[in-house]
């Protein structure tokens, strides 16, 4: 195990060096021009960028860049869009925005997708079952921006239960900062309510068919003894991993939900660094993720082998 | 100015600058009910608050870095310029008011006979300007001359590169040796030969210096380079590898591809390659190759012309001294009083104009957050509410990116002893959506709300709605240049017609086919149409304010633009120009079916298009996202599909579009990379027309890369005798250049039209001319005139009723005159007494 772990972890790094390294060369193909401005002196700009190295080989632009980032953690400053400052800096101040409303939306919708799932499972074919299903299948057909404009709309502007925006400031951990979060919560939860459920549901619902439940039953165990020991453990088994990339999910934030709502977060930070060619800032955000991503697909792997002994990886 | 493309964001954003205006009567309250006197701020403890949302937020307000519109903003309610635009006395204008200085500025030029430049006789160099006396930073610190004349020298510091370091150098206002000093110690490179194409830019060969080397310099120590990535006025913009795989006989001289084998292996790392003798022959060859096969062949038909064209696609690189700032001409006497010494005489309003900006700075601070990193130089100054310091009505006491801005009055600004700035706090929010941002403003959380085009139904007629007219025009700009075209049309493949875009004719159609009301309803309906280049707010004399559309030059160029020159008089359609330019729609189908006609026969007559080509014309777009952009699109197609029918071109006309063309999508087609672009122009120069029309006429700034104003002659009746220059001279003519011109018997004189700050008939007649002249061309093609619509939220009150140039309807930074119905607490009580809903209907 410790080996399989191992030889992960290094061929992620390999995979995080190629992948940044295409990232890098790509975003420096693209051409930068300047919107023409009238009677401007352009070589103002020019010297500028002359003094940052971007008329340099991209190569040696690059291995000025794994310098300074990876060896010296000094991601450079924005050019663009937070010009003159630090990018790290300003990356670690909008995380905290978007990890409290992901985190909120995670502990509002894992259990309650969990619990509908089970009963849906448990009331197979029943009403409970029918109404619960074409809520789900609801809620994953409307994209979320839809039912977050509804919410935003009856629940914050006519039933006026909560703000329309995000409160302002850096006390997440207050009452007020809370409510003002919950239109937030509430859109990206519905999706991941309706996901985790009809997972759930689908997952359970085979077991309880199976014959070693029909084995535990003869064996005396109750319904409720052998669904909770013997069936919801084997339906977590694809089940968990996706609340785990959930967990990780947490990490990046919805474009729609933090513009409609006004979180201060990360979530349309990589796209703008695209679009308006911050480097350093692009490169900074192309690192996180990458990394994030393939850290998270070598938990998920290793957590399977917990959620059940009988998978194991790297043995022969 | 820049060039700006439009997009209906930036639109909404803008119009936070509380454009509307209204009067008190109108409010539930009754006019002026519960509203404090301006500057009493306490009001016994009362505040005023006013909240705003814009869709963007600043990110560096830096005097010496800002760029956008959002950064301008907020840097503007921390510091005072010298000069602004106030209302005049009868509020029907604007007049030029002192704001940080205590009077006009005093020419001094006299004074300083022998420095900065300055000879004998000169007048206008050098002013002196008399600062306030009770200048105050936020927490109480004296502001001094000496404290301009630091942080000049921190704007003008030559490691920097501030964004804004130009603002003393560049335009109207030239500090004496402000550029050189913001260069020194550094090697910058300009072309050769500029815009102009001035004859005695060109250097004859023999006049080259050889140094040791065996490099060419001129006498003036200037090295002679030719650049790789770039090919000087010929094309700024692509690298010679470009043209090299696209015409790789230009480079072949004797057998030998100069290119790979003696350009490129002879660059610098910043692609520049030293002029020597061999490269100069070169260059003569490839010049001669490109123009006529052969440089024996262009030396033929193009004389010594042929022997220096090379110089247009090369650079001089010169080097700058190390300079001491006391050379720069900004100083202080004493601590009320700065001078500016000046390179070019400015006086009168576009002296004052000059001087509406600030770029002081508050030096501990400001150096704090300097940093330099291997060699670039940084500064946070202005980033967040700990590196801000205000000497303005404000002060930001908080700053959350892309979420809240707060300001407090500052005390210490000597304005709120004047009896004005009743607002006590401003909140502004970053709220991107704008159907979030009108539901705050319904539950009374904002003060103004800028309309988008779904709410104009609803709240175009509703008392609180006022419409701001903008300063510039929207074109559809268009690609004529036949060797893109063909080009392009190749790429896109068989029976596909492009290049029945340089028939005028179908250029005409397209203009005459648009309805401009309709086109405007679909995509931004504050807008209006437009008929001409230049809109109604372009002001042509800034010391009367008079607009140049009321004058009968302009006039006379709009009824001859489109038609109606001949209709008007008595028992005529039109009893007078006037009555002329009501009617004008810029829509006529008919006509524009007629025009289909014509340039479809004259495209098949010429060859440029078979009977079953389809004309495909691909249009440019920023992104997939603007609605603005996507309507007019889908208008546009709509639209010309439509106007085709009956015609020969019918079922003939189709549309494609890129939309990933980003920010920079107005340089697209420039770059030949589409037919067609929208919403497009130019804005920035409202009070200086003649400087405007550079942009139309000159090659750095043309839409339309194809058509040589340097080639194209205009003809101009001065005092009764009819002068032909060409259209880029005209244009110079009127920047206060002498240029040469030419009467109808051959003879020539040297002419120029007055100064760049002065105004005459002649010059005026120019500009006329000039616009029509570009009208003509029919590749820039006026659609809409820029306007906003916004709502004032009930609880403040405007000052003006009606939208002024400069001073807007509530003075600087719109907050200086606004007064308020209600305080907040009022406010908040009155807001719920409503049931949280405001009713704007």
């Amino acid at each position: 195990m410790v080996k399989y772990v191992l030889k992960r972890i290094a061929l992620m790094f390999f995979v995080f060096f190629v992948i940044l390294t295409m990232c890098f060369v790509l975003v420096k193909l693209l051409p930068q021009t300047d919107p023409v401005q009238f009677g401007k002196d352009m070589n103002l700009i020019k010297m500028r960028r002359e003094a940052l190295g971007y008329n340099k080989p991209i190569l040696v632009q690059y291995g000025i860049f794994l310098k300074r980032s990876l060896l010296g953690n000094d991601w450079g400053i924005s050019e663009a869009l937070y010009r003159g400052q630090d990018v790290w800096k300003v990356f670690v101040s909008k995380m905290p925005a978007t990890l409290m409303v992901n985190l909120y939306s995670l502990i509002f919708s894992v259990p309650l997708g969990l619990i509908l799932g089970i009963y849906s499972a448990l009331k197979k074919n029943k009403w409970q079952d029918y109404l619960i299903s074409t809520l789900i299948m609801l809620f994953i057909s409307v994209p979320s921006y839809v039912y977050a404009l509804l919410v935003q709309y009856l629940l914050c502007f006519k039933l006026k239960l909560f703000p329309l925006q995000m409160n302002s400031g850096t006390d997440y951990f207050t009452w007020s900062m809370f409510l003002s979060v919950v239109p937030a919560v509430l859109s990206l939860g519905f999706g991941s309510i309706a996901s985790l459920a009809r997972y759930t549901r689908a997952e359970l619902s085979e077991v309880l068919t199976s014959d070693f439940m029909l084995l535990a039953r003869t064996k005396g165990l109750t319904r409720a003894q052998a669904t909770v020991r013997h069936a919801l453990r084997n339906s977590m088994v694809p089940v968990f991993p996706m609340i785990l990339g959930e967990f990780i999910g947490i990490l990046s934030g919805s474009l729609i939900i933090e513009k409609l709502f006004g979180v201060p977060g990360i979530g349309q930070l990589y796209v703008n660094s695209i679009t308006a060619l911050d480097y350093n800032f692009f490169m900074l955000l192309s690192a996180f993720y990458t990394l994030i991503g393939l850290a998270a697909g070598i938990v998920v792997d290793i957590s399977y082998g917990f959620i059940d002994p009988r998978i194991r990886m790297g043995e022969r | 100015m820049k060039k700006r493309v439009f997009a209906l964001l930036l639109t909404a954003a803008m119009t936070i600058s509380l454009a509307a205006c209204g009067d008190g009567s109108k409010d539930p309250s009754g006019s002026g009910s519960g509203a404090a006197n301006p500057g009493s701020a306490s009001d016994g403890g009362a505040t005023y608050t006013l909240n705003l949302a814009q869709s963007e937020f600043p990110t560096n307000w830096n005097p010496h870095d800002e760029e956008t519109a959002y950064d301008a903003d907020l840097m503007y309610y921390l510091q005072e310029p010298f000069y602004n635009l106030d209302f005049n006395d009868t509020m029907d204008g604007y007049k030029m008011v002192p704001m940080a200085a205590a009077a006009e500025p005093v020419d001094v030029t006299a004074d300083y006979v022998g420095k900065y430049g300055i000879a004998e006789g000169d007048t206008a160099k050098a002013w002196k300007i008399q600062l306030r006396d009770d200048l105050k930073w936020q927490d109480g610190t004296p502001i001094t001359a000496e404290d301009y004349v630091t942080s000049a020298k921190l704007l003008l510091n030559p490691v920097a590169h501030h964004y804004r370091a130009d603002s003393l150098y560049q335009g109207n206002l030239v500090i004496y040796n402000a550029k050189n000093y913001a260069y020194s110690g550094q090697y910058a490179q300009t072309p050769m030969i500029s815009e102009n194409f001035g004859d005695e830019e060109y250097v004859d060969h023999d006049n080259f210096v050889v140094n040791d080397e065996g490099y060419f310099t001129t006498e003036d120590g200037k090295d002679v380079l030719l650049k790789i990535d770039a090919m000087g006025n010929w094309d700024p913009d692509n690298g010679m590898d470009v043209y090299h795989d696209s015409y790789p006989d230009w480079f072949q001289v004797d057998g030998v591809d100069v290119y790979t084998d003696l350009f490129v292996p002879n660059a610098d790392a910043d692609g520049y390659v030293k002029v020597n003798e061999e490269i100069y022959q070169a260059l003569l060859n490839v010049v001669g190759n490109a123009q006529a096969g052969s440089f024996e062949a262009y030396e033929a038909s193009a004389g010594d012309y042929a022997y220096h064209e090379w110089e247009e696609i090369c650079y001089y690189g010169q080097s700058y001294p190390e300079m001491d700032f006391s050379e720069v001409g900004i100083f202080s006497l004493s601590d009320t009083e700065l001078v500016l010494a000046l390179e070019n005489p400015l006086e009168g309003f576009y002296l004052l104009y000059s001087l509406t900006d600030s770029w002081l700075v508050k030096e501990d601070l400001y150096l704090q957050c300097e940093s330099v990193t291997d060699g670039v130089y940084n500064n946070t100054y202005g980033t967040s509410a700990e590196t801000s310091f205000s000497f303005g009505p404000y002060k930001l006491v908080s700053f959350q990116a892309d979420k809240q801005i707060l300001l407090e009055r500052n005390e210490y600004y000597h304005g709120i002893q004047d009896g004005q700035y009743q607002t006590t706090n401003i909140q502004i929010d970053c709220v991107e959506e704008a159907a979030t941002r009108l539901e705050m403003f319904l539950n009374g959380q904002l003060d103004s709300y800028g309309l988008a085009a779904e709410d104009m139904e609803t709240y175009q007629t509703s008392d609180y709605t006022y419409f701001t007219p903008g300063d510039s025009v929207w074109f559809m700009a268009l690609n004529p240049g036949m060797d893109a075209l063909k080009a392009q049309q190749e790429a896109a493949g068989e029976n596909i017609n492009k290049t029945i875009l340089t028939v005028k004719e179908f250029r005409m159609a397209l203009s005459f086919a648009l309805d401009r009301q309709a086109f405007a309803l679909a995509t931004m309906p504050t807008q209006s149409p437009g008929f001409a280049l230049f809109s109604d707010q372009i002001i042509s004399n800034p010391e009367t304010g008079e607009t140049y559309r009321s004058t009968d030059e302009a006039k006379q160029v709009l009824v001859n633009f489109w038609g109606l020159a001949d209709e008007i008089g008595d028992g005529k359609m039109y009893a007078t120009v006037d009555d002329a330019i009501d009617s004008i729609t810029g829509y006529n189908l008919e006509m524009a079916k007629e025009y289909f006609n014509k340039a479809y026969d004259i495209a098949i007559e010429q060859g440029l298009m078979d009977e079953d080509d389809v004309i495909q014309i691909k249009i440019g777009m920023p992104n997939s996202s603007s609605s603005t952009y996507n309507n007019g699109y889908e208008f546009m197609v709509n639209n010309y599909t439509e106007a085709v029918k009956g015609t020969s071109l019918e079922g003939k006309l189709t549309f494609t579009k890129d939309d990933t063309l980003g920010n920079g999508f107005a340089s697209a087609l420039q770059a030949n990379q589409v037919d067609m672009l929208f919403y497009v122009g130019w804005t920035g120069s409202a009070l200086d027309p003649y400087g405007l029309m550079e942009a139309y006429t000159t090659s750095s700034y043309q839409y339309d890369p194809n058509w040589d104003t340097s080639k194209t002659d205009m003809t101009v009746n001065l005092d009764g005798t009819d002068y032909t220059a060409s259209v880029l001279d005209w244009t110079y003519c009127i920047g206060g250049q002498a240029i040469t011109i030419t009467a109808a018997d051959g003879t020539k004189k040297e002419f120029s039209a007055g100064t760049s700050d002065g105004v005459d008939e002649q010059r005026f007649l120019i500009l006329a001319g000039l616009e029509n002249a570009v009208l003509e061309q029919y590749d820039m093609i006026p659609i809409e005139i820029d306007a906003s619509a916004s709502m004032r939220g009930m609880q403040v009150k405007y000052y003006s009723e009606e939208y002024v140039f400069g001073p807007g309807r509530n003075g600087y930074q719109s907050v200086q005159y606004l007064t308020y119905n209600y305080s907040d607490q009022e406010w908040a009580d009155y807001v719920t007494s409503q049931g949280g809903t405001l009713n704007y209907n």
